[in-house]
C-alpha cells in the first residue's frame, strides 16, 4: 500500500459527506458510490503506479506516497492564472465555483453542469458516461480519481449543435494551511452528441506555495460526426504533483484534436489516450513542453485503431532547460481489420542546457497489413546557422534564441483551431519562454 | 593615402574550422570605396566574410581588422552588426516559424537601440519596409512567410539585399552574391547595392566571377591567393582574370579559367 491511510480515509470521508449533500437524484448518487467503492478496491489493489511498470519507467510517483493529505477548502477570491478570460466553471481544491453569468449566453443544447446542477438537470446521461471509459480497473491514480473526485463538469452537447465561443474550465490549487499539502481531483466528462463542436480550454494552476497532489480525470465521448477541441495548459508550480489522464473514444466520421501544453515546474504527468472505435475516425494529438528548473514532465499517449480508415496524427515537441527532464511514450496501436490506418507521431526536442535531459521512446504495435504508419524522435539544440545569422542582423544572443525557441513552439500552437485560444495560449507560451530563456541565458554568462 | 581608412585589415591570420586559411591578408578600404575581392576556390574568400562577421569556428590566429579605429576581432557579431558591419550571406539561411518582417523589425530595432535613436513601431517600420521593398522588386507577400522558407534563390538574395538596405551598415561585405542568380535577378541585385553607394560607406564585393562586376563597378580589383593579396588593380584587372584566369598571376595557385 501507499498513501498513508488516514490520509486516504479522511479524504474518502470528505467524498462521502460532498456526496450526500449534494445529490438528488438517487440513481446517480448510487452510481457515485459504486465509482468510490470500486476506485478505493482497485487502488487497494494496485496502489500508486511505481518505476516497476513499463508505463511508469521514465518516472517516479516517490513523493507521492509519502504526502500526508489534508483537505483545504481555501476560498479563493481572486483566482489568477497565467491566462486572462473568464472561466465557465472554475474547480478550486477540485470544488467548483460557478460564476453563473458566464455561462448565461451559451446557445440551446449546450451545456456546462457542475456535479450539483447535472444532478437536477441530467442524471441519466451523466450515469450512462461517467466512469465508463476511465481505465480505473487497471490503473492505480485513475482508480484513485474515481474514488475520491467530489465535483464534476459536464459538458453536454446535442446532437449538430456548436458553442459559438470556446468554453473555459479552470482548475485551482491553494496555499495549504501550514505545511499540509492538499489534493484535489477535478473531473470533466465531455459528451458530444452526433455532429456537434466544440473547443474547449482548460487551465489548471496553482496559487502560492500550494503543496500536493493535483489529478484530473477527463473522459471525452465523440458520437458520428462529432469534433471536439481541447486545449489543456497545465501550470502548476514546483511544490505540486499534477497527474491528467484523458480519455477520449471516438464514433464514425468524429474528430478529436487534442493539444497539451506543460508549462509548470514541478512533477507533471500527462496521459492520453485516444480510441478510434470507427472508421473515419479522426485525431490529431498536439503537445509542447517546457521544463525549467528541476521540472519533470512526462507524456504518455496512447492511440488506438480499432477500425479500418482510422487516422492519427501526433506530434509532441519539448524544449528542456536547466535540470529539467522530459519523457516521451508514443504508443500506437493498430488492430487486427484496422486496414487502410494512417498514423503518423513525432517528437522532435530542443536541449538548451546540457544538465537537461529527455528520455523518448515511439512505440508502434501493428498487428494488420495495408497501413501508414510512421514515427520519429529527435534531439537537438538551436541551429547554430540560424542563430547566427540572427545575431550578424543585430539580434542579441538572448533574443536570438528566444525568436529560435518561440518558433520552435509555434508549430504547436499554432495548430490550435480556435483562434481566442490560439491567441491566449501563443501569449502564455510566449510569456513563459521569454522568462525561461531569458534565465538561462543569465545563468550562463 | 590621405584620410583614415574606413576598415584596414592588417596581416590577418585566421583559420576555419582549425585549418589554416588566411595567411597575412593586407587590404585598406577608404570610405566611398567598392572594391573587388577575385581568387580561385579555396583562396580564403569566403573565409574572409566569415571572419569579418565574427562567425563561430573562424578564429582569428594573428593581425587585426580596424574598423573605424576599432580592432572588430574580439567584439560579438551582433556588435559588430549594430556598428556598422554586414554581411550578405552567400547562402543565407531558412528559418521556420520567425516571419521575415518581425525579424526585420527586431533587426532594425536592435541597431537603431545602439545608434542611440527610438524605436520604429509597427506603422513606421511599415513604411519603410514598403519603400526598400520597392527597391528589390519584392511582392509584401514574401514579409509574412518565414525568414527564407520556400524562397528561390533569387529570392534569397534579394531578401539579402533588402536586410541591406534596412540596417544601412557603413561596411558591406558581399559573398558571392551573384551565384546562382539569372541575368534579371542580378540586375535587381546589383540595382539594390548601387542605391547604398555612398561617401560613408565602404563596400567588399567577394565574386568569382567578372559578371556582377559589369553591374557593381568596383574602385579597385584584389586577387586572393592561398590566405593573401597577391595582386591589386582598376577594375580593368577583373577584365584580365576574366579573359586569362588566374595562372599568370605570380603567387596565385593556377587554377586556369575562373568561368
Amino acid at each position: 500500500m501507499s498513501l498513508a491511510h488516514e490520509s486516504i480515509d479522511r479524504l474518502a470521508a470528505a467524498v462521502g459527506t460532498r456526496r450526500r449533500e449534494c445529490i438528488a437524484a438517487p440513481a446517480l448518487a448510487e452510481h457515485l458510490d459504486r465509482l468510490h467503492r470500486e476506485g478505493l478496491a482497485a487502488f487497494e489493489a494496485q496502489g500508486i503506479p511505481t518505476r516497476r511498470l513499463e508505463r511508469w519507467k521514465g518516472t517516479s510517483l516517490a513523493a507521492l506516497e509519502s504526502m500526508d493529505f489534508v483537505r483545504v477548502g481555501g476560498d479563493v477570491s481572486d483566482p489568477e492564472t497565467i491566462l486572462a478570460g473568464d472561466a465557465d466553471l472554475t474547480f478550486v481544491e477540485g470544488r467548483l465555483h460557478s460564476p453563473g453569468a458566464v455561462r448565461a449566453d451559451l446557445p440551446e443544447g449546450v451545456r456546462i453542469l457542475s456535479l450539483q446542477e447535472a444532478a437536477s438537470e441530467a442524471p441519466e446521461l451523466t450515469s450512462s458516461f461517467l466512469g465508463k471509459l476511465s481505465e480505473a480497473k487497471t490503473d492505480g491514480l485513475a482508480a484513485l480519481h474515481d474514488a475520491l473526485f467530489e465535483d464534476l463538469a459536464l459538458v453536454h452537447l446535442s446532437p449538430g449543435t456548436r458553442t459559438g465561443r470556446p468554453l473555459r474550465i479552470r482548475s485551482i490549487s491553494t496555499a495549504a494551511s501550514g505545511d499540509q499539502p492538499s489534493a484535489s481531483f477535478p473531473r470533466l466528462l465531455v459528451v458530444a452528441e452526433a455532429g456537434a463542436e466544440a473547443s474547449l480550454l482548460f487551465e489548471s494552476g496553482s496559487v502560492g506555495e500550494a503543496t500536493g497532489y493535483t489529478g484530473l480525470v477527463t473522459e471525452v465521448f465523440l458520437d458520428r460526426g462529432a469534433r471536439v477541441e481541447i486545449v489543456e495548459v497545465q501550470s502548476e508550480r514546483q511544490e505540486r504533483i499534477h497527474v491528467t489522464q484523458t480519455f477520449a473514444k471516438l464514433a464514425r466520421d468524429a474528430r478529436f484534436d487534442s493539444h497539451v501544453l506543460s508549462l509548470g515546474d514541478g512533477l507533471s504527468r500527462s496521459e492520453l489516450t485516444v480510441r478510434l472505435e470507427e472508421s473515419g475516425a479522426s485525431t490529431r494529438m498536439r503537445g509542447f513542453f517546457l521544463g525549467r528548473g528541476r521540472a519533470h514532465l512526462d507524456h504518455f499517449t496512447t492511440v488506438d485503431h480499432e477500425a479500418p480508415h482510422t487516422t492519427s496524427d501526433e506530434e509532441y515537441r519539448g524544449v528542456l532547460t536547466d535540470d529539467s527532464r522530459g519523457v516521451f511514450r508514443g504508443r500506437v496501436i493498430i488492430r487486427p481489420g484496422a486496414q487502410k490506418t494512417d498514423a503518423r507521431q513525432s517528437n522532435p526536442n530542443l536541449l538548451l542546457s546540457d544538465r537537461a535531459a529527455i528520455d523518448t521512446k515511439p512505440q508502434l504495435e501493428i498487428y494488420t497489413d495495408d497501413v501508414k504508419a510512421s514515427h520519429g524522435s529527435t534531439i537537438g539544440q538551436l541551429d547554430a546557422d540560424a542563430l547566427f545569422f540572427l545575431r550578424a542582423r543585430g539580434i542579441g544572443e538572448p533574443e536570438a534564441k528566444l525568436l529560435l525557441t518561440r518558433a520552435f513552439a509555434s508549430e504547436i500552437v499554432e495548430g490550435i483551431e480556435e483562434p481566442t485560444i490560439r491567441e491566449e495560449v501563443g501569449l502564455a507560451v510566449q510569456k513563459t519562454l521569454a522568462l525561461v530563456v531569458a534565465k538561462e541565458e543569465g545563468a550562463q554568462r | 593615402m590621405s584620410a583614415t581608412p574606413l576598415v584596414s585589415i592588417r596581416n590577418l591570420h585566421a583559420t576555419a574550422g582549425g585549418t589554416p586559411i588566411l595567411r597575412g591578408l593586407d587590404l585598406e578600404l577608404q570610405a566611398g570605396e567598392v572594391h573587388a575581392i577575385m581568387g580561385p576556390n579555396g583562396s580564403g574568400k569566403s573565409t574572409l566574410s566569415n571572419v569579418l562577421v565574427g562567425k563561430p569556428g573562424y578564429e582569428v590566429t594573428d593581425g587585426e581588422v580596424l574598423f573605424r579605429g576599432q580592432n572588430l576581432v574580439e567584439v560579438e557579431p551582433e556588435v559588430r552588426a549594430r556598428e556598422g558591419v554586414f554581411l550578405a550571406f552567400q547562402y543565407p539561411v531558412e528559418i521556420p516559424g520567425v516571419a521575415n518582417n518581425y525579424f526585420l523589425r527586431s533587426a532594425v530595432n536592435a541597431i537603431r537601440e545602439h545608434r542611440g535613436e527610438e524605436e520604429l513601431d509597427a506603422i513606421d517600420f511599415l513604411t519603410l519596409l514598403k519603400e526598400k521593398m520597392k527597391l528589390v522588386e519584392m511582392p509584401e507577400d514574401m514579409m509574412s512567410r518565414a525568414i527564407n522558407e520556400g524562397f528561390s534563390g533569387g529570392e534569397k538574395k534579394r531578401n539579402e539585399i533588402l536586410q541591406m538596405l534596412l540596417l544601412e551598415p557603413t561596411f558591406c561585405i558581399l559573398d558571392e552574391t551573384d551565384s546562382g542568380l539569372d541575368i534579371d535577378a542580378l540586375r535587381v541585385v546589383a540595382n539594390g547595392v548601387n542605391q547604398m553607394r555612398s561617401p560613408e560607406r565602404a563596400m567588399l564585393v567577394i565574386t568569382h566571377y567578372q559578371r556582377l562586376l559589369d553591374h557593381i563597378v568596383p574602385d579597385h580589383v584584389h586577387v586572393l591567393s592561398e590566405g593573401r593579396i597577391v595582386k591589386s588593380g582598376d577594375k580593368s584587372l577583373a577584365l584580365e582574370l576574366e579573359e586569362k584566369g588566374y595562372g599568370w598571376i605570380e603567387g596565385a595557385e593556377g587554377e586556369g579559367d575562373p568561368s
